[in-house]
């Protein structure tokens, strides 16, 4: 019985991914040059191709861990969580927690982060658009349905909160071949990040901890009720209706729903 | 769906969209890739803006028509909504697979050429073209290695796949020549294998020779110009299938616009003359 479609491409599978050639290199014709450096053609161009993916969607990890330690990490990346979709913006959000995991990169405690921050921005630059809609919106809805109604914010908003100053991290890396990074004093202290699409770019903007407890968890479909006493939780001083007023101030809020349980 | 006229078009890559957009570059229309533009994105809303203008290709590498566990549901309905969108004159896959146990391979892996294969291939192009509502364009790949239980020569496999599925080629000149070069056999007689009829768009793209030569070993990088063997093979495949619509790739050191556009005068040049030679007929 021959080898079957389906049994060949499952070894090709294990020749890219975990380097055994063993079972693909028996169906190969040589032709003149060893099996193995033929399956190292298709190997390269897998390896290569989703490591400049990688690059381009974490450049500052990559100026910031240098590019050959940055290909090593992505070659363990790649060959351990390769994309399930050929759609391949939307591969490599797991790099961040990767990379806390990667005892080679330990001592960089503030990578996973930088990662973290990366992912919100490349996520945002990719993300659907949406129109905003205005504040009026809200008074369409009767006023004892309020408190239960959920907030949609742009797709391309997406939160971070770290105990280092990512944002200045990123700033100081934005591209992999950066000859000289300037210096970012790592006690500089946290930051709470809000990452948005902003025209053609994307923006970052720093919230204080009651307006970012608020958004993100609007951000993550809470209810205005329960974003406001986030809000409040994290602030005691929080302003709910000027936050409210931002969301739709800064064209963040893109609709609004009455959850079905409700 | 829009007319495409039998001209030359370009592949649109990223660093070439501001200067496309602002100067709106005499050519006959744009390929893309199409999995840089699913999804309603900002991508998309740019292609939309060049779409104004321009007829536009889409050109997948994700549909994996020659997997065994069959295509991607999911992957195909947003590629048949992305269709819907830009109502692309020209809708075209490879002869390859990149799916396997649920992973994404990222590249164009090559197939056995047997009876089983094609019957996956046949069956995966006619759920598509199903899916689209239109007929897919087959391209024949660049290939690196052969299987010893192929038993089909990739043209015959090719005119097979055209005959079951009423699909239709694309016919990669660059591709011909990297892949007999790469087995010792004769482009020219590859050409006279695929059925005339069947080459409905022509690719034209640069490769990469490796320092091997004996058998020398090319690699279809798309990141040069297009060399003159590829120049003669496209005159007599213009000669053979007629004027269809031709392609210049360039994906890797993508020179400046003027570059690419030069390529595709050079084309227009040979196109010419062979319309000349065709009408004098």
């Amino acid at each position: 019985m021959s080898t079957t479609l389906l049994e060949l491409q499952q070894a090709f599978r294990a020749a890219l991914l975990a380097g055994d050639d063993a079972a693909l290199a028996t169906l190969i014709h040589e032709d003149g040059l060893p099996a193995a450096e033929r399956i190292e053609v298709y190997r390269h161009n897998v390896v290569a191709s989703l490591t400049e993916v990688l690059a381009d969607t974490y450049p500052a990890v990559c100026r910031l861990v240098d590019r050959r330690f940055f290909g090593y990490a992505a070659h363990e990346f790649l060959t351990t969580h390769p994309p399930a979709r050929p759609r391949l913006a939307e591969y490599g959000g797991g790099f961040a927690d990767f990379l806390a995991g990667f005892a080679p990169c330990r001592e960089l405690e503030y990578l996973p982060d930088v990662a973290r921050l990366e992912w919100l921005v490349h996520s945002a630059a990719h993300a659907a658009e949406a129109a905003p809609i205005a504040a009026a919106a809200l008074a369409s809805w009767p006023p004892e349905a309020t408190p239960n109604l959920v907030l949609r914010l742009h797709p391309s908003i997406g939160h971070l909160r770290s105990p280092w100053p990512v944002d200045r991290l990123w700033a100081a890396n934005r591209t992999c071949e950066a000859e000289n990074a300037e210096a970012v004093d790592l006690g500089a202290g946290g930051v709470l990040l809000e990452v948005a699409r902003a025209g053609h770019g994307v923006a970052l903007r720093s919230l204080g901890p009651g307006v970012f407890a608020f958004r993100a968890a609007l951000s993550g479909g809470a209810t205005l009720t329960a974003a406001a006493e986030a809000g409040l939780a994290a602030d005691d001083a929080f302003d709910v209706p000027a936050a409210l007023a931002d969301v739709f101030g800064s064209g963040a809020a893109v609709g609004i729903e009455l959850p079905p349980d409700s | 769906m829009t007319k495409i006229e039998a001209r030359i078009g370009v592949g649109l890559r990223g660093p070439h969209l501001a200067e496309i957009r602002a100067t709106r570059p005499a050519i006959g229309w744009f390929e893309v890739h199409t999995e840089n533009y699913l999804g309603n994105t900002p991508a998309l809303t740019a292609l939309l803006d060049v779409r104004a203008d321009y007829p536009v290709s889409l050109h997948g590498v994700g549909l994996s028509l020659g997997s065994a566990e069959g295509i991607d549901e999911a992957h195909l309905q947003e590629v048949a909504a992305l269709a819907q969108r830009v109502e692309p004159c020209l809708v075209s896959e490879h002869l390859s697979w990149s799916i396997a146990g649920g992973t994404y391979l990222n590249d164009l892996l090559p197939l056995p050429y047997t009876e089983e294969a094609l019957d996956a291939v046949a069956a995966n192009v006619t759920r598509a073209q199903e899916a689209l509502g239109r007929t897919l364009l087959i391209e024949n790949p660049s290939t690196y290695l052969r299987f010893r239980h192929s038993t089909i020569p990739e043209p015959e496999l090719l005119a097979a796949l055209v005959q079951r599925t009423g699909c239709r080629l694309l016919l990669d000149v660059n591709n011909v020549f990297v892949t007999c070069t790469n087995f010792a056999a004769d482009p020219v007689a590859y050409l006279h294998a695929i059925p005339h009829a069947a080459v409905a768009e022509i690719h034209l793209a640069g490769h990469f020779r490796t320092g091997r030569t004996q058998p020398p070993l090319l690699i279809d990088d798309h990141g040069d110009v297009v060399c003159d063997e590829v120049w003669r093979l496209y005159r007599i495949a213009l000669g053979r299938f007629g004027l269809a619509p031709s392609l210049i790739e360039w994906d890797r050191q993508i020179p400046p616009l003027a570059t690419l556009l030069g390529e595709a005068r050079k084309a227009e040049r040979i196109a010419a003359e062979a319309q000349h030679v065709d009408d004098a007929a």
